[in-house]
């Protein structure tokens, strides 16, 4: 699989390799040879692409590399390829919040008909010496939370629905 | 490997009262630490410049290279015990670096009693050899004893683990060719004259530095002979005529530069080879774990914010991640080893069990040592789960976790609770170390569980017996259980016990991880086997 770097808030996918003589850096528009050698300054380069010759800076930083060529910089982000290839999580969340085992409700903090927001606490569950916060999957319109604080629940009881999603 | 994207806010309500009752807890604890380490009556600091000795924290600046790291053990043990008048159990243990190699050391704290040996005292030793056997760690014994604490003599002398122990280990050290020298800054006086004499190198220190098996009184009373600390069993006697001495040091200023004379000659027997990685510091803040660890014990975190700040970079491959998912496991690097990390994230089930059985084998087919990050209320109860064989899959864990030939390392960070504390490998189960954080509890079960058990078996007893309680009575006899229960689940009790290697300030655990895997690798790693899965 290529690299993938961002320059300038394009994508483009790279790949460098070595003939045995020099660097090839592979591209989408094709194999470019070169080579890079280091002048002794503190990230000092010397680029040699086709004949010419070109002193350039590099710094190496966590997610992106920078390079200080003509008087400009110029930064190189580094995209994670796991990251950038797993897509949107596959698919759209589950309206419904099922229980992870059986226990009881502690404390109910929204009712039908509140809008809520992703991530938000719908309601707390103890189990097993553990309070567990269950939070919307969602932004969404509660449709039904059939439990109230001190109810004991099953495995897999619903202990909270979200109305469906209008398109 | 890819960052872990934290959730937490650290404006938001919560983290900052989070934030603030962990700062006051840490606060209690730093101030504990202190006094143990440093607070002394003057009575004790005063006797020791009249004997013309250094405390034992000197002594330890002297032996250590400047500038490097100490990994100090069980600095409160024994803080619940002898009402608290034992600080550290009188005796000072850790990992350090000497002469650039990672040693065990012992040292004997003589401003506390003398540097007599309690209960605690002997337990700490034996833990620390025992350290030095796993890990093929070469000892340092400081010694400076008043001897075993006479009015507990049971409690210091004739178990399995108890005084003779600090003796055997020493024996299978020299046996396993692990090398030890002795720095005798005291007297080492009946059984404490085998510590500096099983040691292949000793050096004692003239005018302080003594070994004899009866001092100068029982000898006296023993066969009526006079005799002198010095000629008895001084410097000069033990280098010159007995041979029981090998080293002669003029000041302790001496004896310590001789000893890491010593130190530097001794054989260097490569490090075991794992995969690393170039050291990288956390992405998130170490410190903000203050505000993720909930004031309450009952609230759920996710562990995978403890991880991204305490591993390298905050970089985390996750393992079976939509599985099992109350059982975190993943790859991670600290100081750029690369470690194989189980971190719970609430109770284990049938599915969480398996997975973590099956994440450990891979990691031991790889020689990649685990790190348990425990969070754990036990195993699933209810007839559901037992139909699926919760104890089965609870047996699989086990087999694969005590069957594991990688080093391992524990935190308690918040509960230990149960059978949940030997799936993520407890005291029992030979972690190379374990360290627990201050607010950490552990039990069979919760304070509030073990409690209402126990009151309402006195309830129920009262109540055949024809006898009916008032709230206030059922109040009056859960009340006291409850309060001695909590105080009994509390990281000190545990601490004070040695159920631990110590209690750490949460930001501190990446260090501390990372002397401990450091050290881990001067021992070879063993091919995997285990014994039978019950599948």
């Amino acid at each position: 699989m290529r690299r993938i770097f961002q320059i300038d808030g394009e994508e483009t996918e790279c790949w460098l390799s070595h003939d045995g003589n020099e660097l090839i850096v592979n591209t989408p528009d094709g194999a470019i040879p070169c080579q890079l050698d280091p002048t002794g300054t503190p990230g000092g380069h010397v680029l040699r692409v086709r004949g010419r010759a070109q002193e350039l800076r590099l710094a190496v930083g966590p997610d992106a590399t920078f390079v200080h060529l003509n008087g400009q910089t110029y930064a190189i982000g580094r995209v994670d390829p796991a990251e950038r290839l797993a897509g949107n999580d596959g698919g759209a969340a589950d309206d419904r919040i099922v229980a992870p085992m059986p226990g009881v409700v502690v404390s109910v903090n929204a009712k039908p008909g509140d809008q809520v927001k992703e991530g938000q606490p719908l309601l707390v569950i103890e189990s097993m010496k553990l309070e567990t916060s269950l939070i919307a999957p969602r932004d969404g319109v509660v449709a039904e939370i059939p439990f109230a604080a001190g109810d004991s629940f099953g495995l897999k009881a619903t202990l909270a629905q979200l109305a469906p999603e209008e398109d | 490997m890819r960052r872990i994207e934290s959730q937490i806010d650290t404006n938001a309500p919560d983290f900052k009262a989070n934030h603030a009752a962990m700062s006051e807890r840490l606060k209690e604890f730093h101030a504990h630490q202190h006094a143990a380490r440093f607070e002394r009556p003057q009575r004790d600091i005063d006797r020791l410049a009249r004997q013309n000795k250094l405390g034992v924290r000197e002594r330890l600046k002297l032996l250590l290279d400047p500038g490097t790291p100490f990994l100090e053990f069980s600095t409160l043990a024994a803080c619940r015990e002898y009402d608290g008048t034992v600080p550290g159990a009188a005796v000072v243990t850790g990992i350090g670096i000497v002469q650039g190699r990672e040693v065990a050391i012992h040292a004997n704290d003589a401003s506390v009693k003398g540097g007599a040996w309690y209960p605690h005292t002997v337990k700490k030793i034996v833990r620390l050899l025992d350290v030095a056997l796993e890990n093929r760690l070469p000892v340092i014994h400081i010694c400076d004893s008043a001897g075993g604490f006479l009015p507990l003599q049971h409690g210091v002398f004739p178990d399995r683990y108890l005084g003779g122990r600090v003796f055997r280990n020493q024996v299978k050290l020299s046996q396993a060719n692990i090398p030890q020298v002795a720095i005798v800054g005291g007297h080492c006086t009946a059984g404490g004259a085998y510590v500096p004499t099983l040691s292949d190198y000793n050096i004692i220190i003239e005018g302080t530095g003594a070994i004899f098996l009866g001092g100068p009184p029982l000898v006296k009373a023993a066969t009526g002979e006079e005799v002198g600390v010095q000629e008895l069993g001084g410097a000069v006697m033990h280098t010159s005529v007995s041979g029981t001495g090998d080293y002669r040091a003029a000041t302790e200023q001496h004896a310590f530069s001789l000893a890491r004379e010593i130190v530097s000659q001794w054989k260097r027997t490569p490090k075991t080879i794992i995969e690393t990685a170039s050291f990288e510091e956390p992405y998130y803040d170490p410190k903000e774990l203050y505000g993720i660890i909930p004031k309450d014990r009952k609230t759920q975190f996710d562990m995978r914010e403890v991880l991204a700040r305490i591993v390298d970079g905050s970089r985390f491959h996750e393992y079976q991640p939509e599985y099992g998912t109350t059982m975190v496991c993943g790859f991670a690097h600290i100081w750029g080893y690369k470690v194989g990390i189980l971190a719970n994230n609430g109770v284990l089930f049938n599915d969480s069990s398996l997975k973590a059985a099956h994440f450990m084998q891979l990691c031991n087919q790889n020689r990649t040592p685990l790190v348990f990050l425990q969070n754990i209320t036990g195993y699933m109860v209810g007839r559901e789960y037992e139909e699926r064989g919760i104890a089965k899959d609870g047996a699989k864990m086990l087999m694969a976790q005590g069957g594991s030939v990688v080093p391992k390392f524990t935190v308690i960070a918040n509960a230990s609770y149960g059978a949940g504390n030997y799936g993520m490998c407890g005291r029992a189960w030979d972690a190379r170390t374990l360290f627990m954080w201050p607010q950490a509890e552990i039990g069979v079960m919760g304070a509030d569980q073990a409690a209402n058990t126990m009151a309402d078996v006195k309830i129920r007893q009262l109540e055949r017996e024809g006898k009916e309680l008032s709230e206030e009575e059922i109040a009056a006899i859960r009340d006291p259980v409850l309060e001695k229960f909590r105080r009994d689940v509390e990281a000190y009790t545990s601490t004070s016990e040695l159920w631990d290697d110590g209690l750490l300030d949460p930001a501190d655990t990446r260090n501390a991880l990372g002397m401990s895997i450091s050290a881990s690798l001067n021992a070879p790693i063993d091919d995997p086997h285990y014994g039978i899965f019950r599948l």
